[in-house]
């Protein structure tokens, strides 16, 4: 086990490296840079620039440096803590993305446990009573759930709510209390304004969820080790849920890793109609304003997040299942 | 120039502005009130929220607080009621805009309602010499920052000193313009020079816009802390907090003029009616601004203002949150993101329920969109073709506009090429609707004219060396949907004469990218300068990098992008010496007649094809907010809503 865990860590080590590469190539792709989307933005709005001012502007940030010095001089920070600095906040990268990121991972990680507690009981009812009315309502929500939109779903609820109860459905907390420290008052608050994007992000997610779930449970169910459990007079519930259901979690397990830069690209448009204070909209934001050290911190951080989801999922299923513990020798 | 009360009485008695008028009539029936009036011996009365601090000490009494000669203000309607909640939105980051049109607004001089004349501000009067190479000013007596301390021309001379400093690049301003180099020389507390290498005619209408602000944001007292020449310390206290350099220290701590920095630093003072409480940082859902003690105006009853108290703006990246909140009545004054062409209908019905009103903004832009063909085009051919003012005839009649405007704008509007608006003092009616008569054999004959005589199989007209003309139009749709719309129409139209037109929808970094090598056939935008004929006239000559159809021409003109420049065609080269000559002059009437020249010269030319006047835009109002005109003229450099003095604006 030793190992394995010594390993991975060598490979995801490895793999940081080279996506901090990959996001800095991408991050530089589009045509033009920061000082040119600002160009844009003040003209937009009818003002104009200096030629001369954008030249001096640009030498100062060093965007006229070749890429592998930018690159090193990026990675360079990063090994030590620094991320640079915001073009557009013009100010330190890691002031901005702590908090966004934390309500992302708070936000979704609700969204997830959602989902799951939803689901997977749905998912093996679904599964077990086969062809049943139940299992036929859960497949026609589960498929309307995954054929709308978030966006969309997102956009409908705010309008009913406030046509039916004359409220503006938006963002995570209401202003008086958005800087203020933890405390009881605040997460109610949370909780008040929370419910909201967590059914948006949570229902597309069930439906897919209930789907697999199904599946893989009914590849197992009739297998023979189910056969003689039950024959071993094994209770039904227990013959189900101690062997079929966790082999059929195996794969739900297996993609845990994914599941955080999932949700996060997922959310971006709930997250920008809805007015959610997550990594979301910062990083399309400055994905557009070509902003390169925030969108590049972001994309990083989310690898990096991907990376050790992947790692604890490797981890829970060498656990689970002893198969891939002992697998590939 | 104007001394103090004369001031005020033009001000008051501005015959061309309505109230002025009405106050006027009341004038001739009333002298012994308006003698009141125009001079401020009334007791000065602050608003409640202050008391309780004056009382306790925290702030001197309100007579010691605001100058000599506050600026008096005449209210839109009356004189109103202290207290309120301004509540608006931001869309989410870099709208620093809206700040600029509400709070930021208050320049050394200012552009009066009307947008007709330039009226004093921070400063009470100033002269300028007959070549206009030196203007001097005079600061009201006793202004002060919103910290308390006094505003003088140290100040200004430290913005000027910062603006110039290589090391520190700032936007386009005058003070940086390396065509005309400028020097400030301070005098006493109150007056100072600005001496310009060469004349400067255009000095009091970029200072009354809204980047006048630039040269009156900076504090001396607290920026010079930033900068080495005043604090040896400086490059080390940047290197201590973290920053690359005094300069990047700076722009965060004492960002100049609109930039967002400015709301994120609580320390940072101010001139303006409201200063920021609740900072505009990256995470922030709302940035909040309450009243400054020290604002140096008062309404004609000696009120200081503003009346309002507070100003609260949700940050939202959502316009669909903006727009519910409006519906709902949570917005108390916007012109937007949400007031849209296509949201009109939603917000006209929802004004019962929401408890607002519309009204009326006249748009500063002249026709909906320009088509603006590359007349310095790389490949000769398309270069010669573009160049043949009967091909561009030939485009414009092809078009039928009407129809666009039905469908597109509800028909609101009409045919209008880019040219003043009906409403500017330079409107020519033939400018502006010559060849917009839909016609497509009178296009047809043109299009001949201009050697575009043979066909291809699918009806597409021919090229001298036998390539069938095709023109990529490059358009942003993310910053205006409408202008995808209009272009579908255009296809399809010129199609019928044998045009072939490719839409070429770009991210905007692309879409500027692509100018310094003149490497697009076509680009469209709105058309801009339709009221501010004279600042923004990028479509009447090559006049800025904001003229694309004339990239290689303004860059010669300006001295930018030496690789590409060219010299320009002789009747543009001959608008160029007409332009410089007007900036050199100091008088109006001879700026309006050299303008007017330059005009006729575009008119005969005829280098772009618009399509139709910008229908009347919208702003949402709660109907308890007073002293708001039912119509404005919405522009940038006149920053609305700000010159309708939002400081004088009340809840009843």
């Amino acid at each position: 086990m030793l190992s394995f865990l010594f390993r991975r860590l060598i490979a995801m080590v490895l793999t940081i490296w080279a996506v901090s590469f990959v996001a800095f190539a991408i991050i530089q792709l589009p045509p033009g840079d920061y000082l040119t989307s600002y160009m844009a933005s003040l003209s937009a709005a009818g003002d104009r620039i200096n030629p001369e001012t954008i030249a001096a502007l640009r030498e100062r940030y060093g965007l006229d440096d070749p890429y592998v010095i930018q690159y090193f001089k990026w990675i360079g920070g990063i090994v030590q803590g620094d991320f640079g600095e915001s073009f557009e906040w013009k100010a330190p990268v890691t002031d901005l993305i702590w908090g966004r990121l934390g309500n992302s991972i708070l936000l979704e990680g609700l969204a997830i446990l959602v989902m799951w507690l939803v689901a997977l009981p749905i998912g093996i009812y679904a599964a077990v009573r086969k062809y049943s009315l139940g299992d036929y309502l859960a497949t026609i929500g589960g498929f309307i759930g995954l054929a709308i939109p978030n966006f969309l779903f997102a956009l409908v609820l705010m309008y009913l709510w406030y046509v039916y109860f004359g409220q503006t459905l938006g963002g995570l907390f209401s202003p008086d209390l958005e800087g203020s420290p933890w405390n009881l008052e605040r997460i109610l608050d949370f909780l008040a304004h929370a419910w909201a994007p967590v059914l948006v992000l949570a229902t597309a997610g069930t439906a897919q969820l209930i789907r697999v779930m199904r599946a893989n449970l009914l590849d197992e169910l009739t297998k023979p080790y189910v056969v003689t459990a039950r024959s071993k007079g094994l209770p039904e519930w227990r013959a189900i849920l101690k062997y079929p259901v966790r082999v059929a979690l195996n794969p739900l397990v297996s993609t845990i890793g994914w599941l955080l830069p999932t949700l996060v690209s997922s959310s971006v448009v709930v997250s920008v109609v809805m007015n959610l204070p997550t990594a979301g909209p910062l990083l399309l934001k400055s994905l557009t304003t070509q902003d390169m050290y925030l969108a590049g911190a972001i994309i990083m951080l989310l690898g990096i997040l991907t990376v050790i989801g992947t790692l604890i999922s490797d981890l829970i299923l060498a656990w689970i299942d002893p198969r891939i513990r002992y697998g590939g020798r | 120039m104007a001394s103090r009360e004369e001031y005020d009485m033009t001000y008051l008695f501005n015959p061309r502005s309505r109230r002025g008028v009405h106050a006027f009539r009341l004038a001739a029936v009333m002298t012994t009130a308006v003698a009141l009036i125009a001079a401020p011996a009334y007791a000065q009365q602050q608003a409640p929220m202050l008391d309780a601090l004056v009382e306790d000490g925290t702030l001197p009494p309100v007579e010691e607080r605001l100058p000599d000669n506050p600026l008096v203000v005449e209210p839109v309607d009356n004189v109103g009621e202290y207290g309120g909640t301004w509540r608006s939105a931001l869309r989410g980051t870099g709208d620093n805009a809206w700040i600029a049109r509400t709070v930021m607004y208050d320049g050394l001089v200012r552009y009066n309602r009307a947008w007709d004349e330039v009226i004093p501000n921070l400063a009470e009067s100033w002269e300028v010499n007959d070549d206009a190479t030196q203007y001097t000013f005079h600061l009201r007596e006793g202004l002060k920052w919103s910290d308390g301390t006094p505003f003088t021309s140290a100040d200004i001379a430290f913005a000027v000193e910062l603006v110039q400093d290589p090391d520190y690049p700032v936007g386009g301003t005058f003070m940086t313009d390396p065509g005309n180099p400028m020097t400030v020389e301070v005098v006493d507390e109150t007056t100072f020079t600005f001496t310009f290498e060469n004349p400067k005619g255009l000095l009091l209408d970029e200072l009354a816009s809204v980047n006048g602000s630039t040269l009156v944001s900076l504090q001396k007292a607290y920026c010079s802390q930033f900068y080495p020449p005043y604090n040896p310390e400086a490059e080390q206290m940047a290197a201590d907090e973290g920053y690359e350099g005094w300069a990047f220290m700076m722009e965060d701590k004492c960002a100049w003029g609109q930039e967002t920095q400015r709301w994120a630093n609580l320390d940072l003072p101010f001139m303006n009616a409201w200063v920021v409480t609740e900072p505009w940082t990256g995470t922030a859902s709302r940035v909040v601004f309450e009243r400054n003690p020290y604002y140096w105006k008062v309404d004609t009853e000696g009120n200081q203002l503003p009346y309002i108290d507070r100003l609260e703006m949700r940050v939202s990246e959502s316009t669909e949150e903006i727009t519910l909140m409006a519906l709902n009545g949570e917005i108390d004054f916007t012109d937007r993101h949400i007031a849209t062409v296509a949201n009109r209908p939603i917000f006209f019905d929802g004004q019962e329920a929401g408890d607002y009103r519309l009204g009326t903004e006249v748009q500063s832009r002249s026709t909906s969109l320009v088509l603006q063909l590359n007349l310095n085009h790389p490949d000769p051919e398309m270069n010669a073709l573009f160049n043949n003012r009967d091909f561009r005839i030939g485009l414009s009649h092809a078009l039928n506009r009407q129809e666009i405007i039905d469908a597109v704008f509800t028909s609101q509007g009409e045919p209008f090429q880019p040219a003043p608006r009906p409403e500017s003092q330079f409107y020519d009616e033939e400018m502006a609707k010559q060849y917009t008569e839909y016609d497509p054999e009178l296009a047809v004959q043109h299009l001949e004219a201009a050697g575009l005589t043979e066909t291809n199989g699918q009806g597409i007209r021919l090229m001298s060396n036998g390539e069938p003309v095709s023109i990529a139009v490059d358009v942003i749709s993310a910053l205006q949907p409408e202008w995808l719309d209009i272009l579908e129409l255009m296809q399809l139209q010129l199609a019928e004469v044998g045009i072939d037109m490719e839409i070429n929808n770009i991210d905007r970094t692309l879409f500027y990218d692509k100018r310094p090598s003149l490497d697009f056939d076509a680009q469209v935008w709105a058309g801009d300068g339709g009221l501010d004929v004279v600042q923004e006239p990028r479509y009447y000559f090559p006049a800025n990098a904001e003229s694309v159809w004339a990239f290689a021409w303004q860059a010669w003109y300006n001295g930018t992008d030496p690789e590409i420049a060219e010299e320009p065609a002789e009747w543009a080269r001959e608008q160029m010496e007409l332009y410089d000559q007007l900036k050199a002059s100091g008088d109006p009437a001879e700026q309006e007649r050299l303008m007017v020249e330059i005009l006729d010269i575009a008119k005969e030319q005829f280098p772009l094809v618009g399509v139709s006047l910008v229908p009347n835009g919208y702003y949402i109002a709660k109907n308890n907010l007073r002293n708001v005109p039912d119509e404005m003229k919405q522009a940038w450099l006149f920053p609305t809503p700000a010159p309708y003095d939002p400081f004088q604006w009340y809840f009843e």
